[in-house]
């Protein structure tokens, strides 16, 4: 935590109040983070209990991004953060956002397991096991980035998520296939899209997390901007 | 896929370029200025351009030579016994610390205002125009139509308009001090030095202030010294930090509190200073 530099504040109240939003982001990352495990794990072990446990926790991550946008909005009104504080700030804010959708998402995945598949159908499960581990290692990774600040890690995180995009793509297409060999199986197929859809996403809120990295760090926006000019940063 | 790369920066209407200022965009030019009280140097070697019509600001903690720089611009420093100035600074291509300038004239071209109000024990109205009688102004419309400009330029007017001629000690401390501005900015100044203008205010009186503040510049270059880090952040287009007689960091203001490029500048404004 003291690479984020927070302790130095004249101001110890300051430094306490920070340090628990932090605190409170990374427990938030960590259950987001099982949230997922879980979910993927129900759907490649058929486990409904654990599908439905993932539905009813949904609300812990909904309750801590209102607590932690409730406490930086504290922040802003007390201490007046300016600079790196202020990014630190803004950054965990639009965080919090993500990882609370990212939740959302775990769900949607979780949902997948309650669904009636047929045997043959549990054969696609198994791609959506694949893309869910990489998605899973790519959350890891960018909630290590966050709780280390790590402007390298952030920039090669954002280029894996091209990696999963191509992943979603091929899986896309086999599932399409599946889909036009078989109109029957649709309704089941479908549901199996829209977990992969789900896990495409948190590729894409990984990657949003990763450039509030790189704007805490460096001051600098990379939203929206090419590769190529994001190295040049 | 189609990549876009956007421009997104949206500039303020009266953003400029700090670096490459043309001649008639300055206001000031301070070059190489070094200050000594005694043996001991209180400003190493300061250069910077002040930019006409705008709000520039200097913070930095206790001590560190703003007040001092400030006072320089309108050679207060001259009544200083031990102090001793090399450098320049330029207003109008002109160095006012050359030897044929008339002091009293370069006061009435930077008006400056202090951290207490001090209004002369005279009337409102003796108040504000007192320079202009020093000048040999006597005629009563002219004084006059001053006296509204300038207390309207102040915000003041609505408030005084029917005692002008009460003590200007019967007013509030934050109406003192706008009477001050006004009787500086009665004679017409280019530059206006504040020093810490609302130190000695209450909250409601330092926000008509710095409201009044952004007015000015309209018409008038405004350099302010302030302890008050937000307040530099609210009025102020540019802001230099000082530190310990060095300008550490000069840029435009939303830059240097978003994202200043010295660590030590970084450290002040979140109060990591010390």
């Amino acid at each position: 935590m003291d690479s984020l530099n927070i302790s130095r504040h004249i101001s110890g109240q300051f430094n306490e109040d920070l340090e628990r939003i932090i605190n409170l982001v990374m427990q938030m990352g960590g259950l987001v983070e099982k949230q997922l495990n879980e979910a993927l794990e129900s759907v490649s072990q058929g486990d409904e209990d654990l599908a439905k446990k993932v539905l009813s926790n949904d609300y812990q991550v909904n309750n801590l991004e209102v607590v932690i946008d409730d406490e930086c909005t504290r922040v802003i009104a007390k201490r007046q953060p300016a600079a790196g504080d202020l990014r630190l700030v803004m950054a965990i804010i639009k965080t919090i956002a993500d990882l609370e959708r990212i939740g959302d998402e775990a769900t949607k995945i979780a949902k997948v397991t309650l669904e009636s598949l047929t045997s043959k159908h549990k054969e696609l499960l198994l791609n959506l096991d694949n893309l869910g581990r990489r998605v899973l290692e790519c959350l890891q990774l960018t909630l290590d980035a966050f709780t280390r600040m790590d402007v390298d890690a952030a920039f090669k995180i954002h280029q894996i998520d091209e990696k999963i995009d191509r992943e979603y793509e091929a899986l896309m297409r086999q599932l399409m296939t599946y889909m036009m060999e078989d109109p029957r199986s649709i309704p089941q197929v479908m549901s199996v899209i829209w977990s992969a859809r789900a896990l495409e996403r948190i590729g894409d809120r990984c990657q949003n997390i990763c450039e509030y990295i790189i704007y805490f760090v460096k001051g600098k926006v990379v939203r929206h901007t090419s590769v190529e000019d994001m190295k040049k940063i | 896929m189609i990549s876009v790369t956007p421009k997104a920066v949206i500039d303020s209407p009266n953003k400029i370029d700090l670096a490459n200022l043309s001649p008639e965009q300055v206001a000031l030019e301070i070059k190489n200025l070094n200050l000594y009280y005694g043996e001991k140097q209180a400003l190493q070697n300061i250069s910077m351009a002040i930019p006409k019509g705008q709000v520039t600001a200097f913070i930095g903690p206790s001590g560190c030579g703003k007040s001092t720089l400030l006072r320089c611009i309108n050679r207060m420093n001259d009544l200083v016994d031990i102090c001793k100035i090399t450098g320049e600074i330029n207003l109008h291509g002109e160095n006012i610390y050359g030897r044929h300038v008339d002091v009293a004239e370069l006061r009435r071209a930077v008006g400056m205002v202090f951290q207490r109000p001090n209004p002369f024990p005279k009337s409102i109205y003796e108040n504000v125009v007192y320079g202009l009688r020093i000048k040999g102004e006597n005629n009563r419309r002219v004084l006059d139509e001053a006296v509204e400009q300038a207390l309207k330029s102040a915000a003041l007017w609505n408030e005084v308009k029917d005692r002008l001629h009460d003590s200007a000690l019967g007013l509030s401390g934050g109406q003192q001090q706008r009477l001050v501005i006004a009787r500086a900015i009665a004679i017409q100044p280019e530059v206006l030095l504040l020093d810490e203008p609302t130190s000695a205010l209450d909250p409601i009186s330092t926000l008509t202030i710095e409201e009044l503040i952004n007015d000015l510049k309209q018409q008038f270059t405004v350099v302010i010294v302030t302890h008050n880090m937000q307040q530099a952040a609210r009025v102020s287009d540019q802001t230099a930090f000082m530190y310990m007689g060095d300008l550490i960091e000069y840029s435009d203001t939303n830059t240097l509190f978003t994202t200043p490029s010295k660590k030590k500048t970084e450290d002040y404004i979140t109060g990591r200073y010390g």
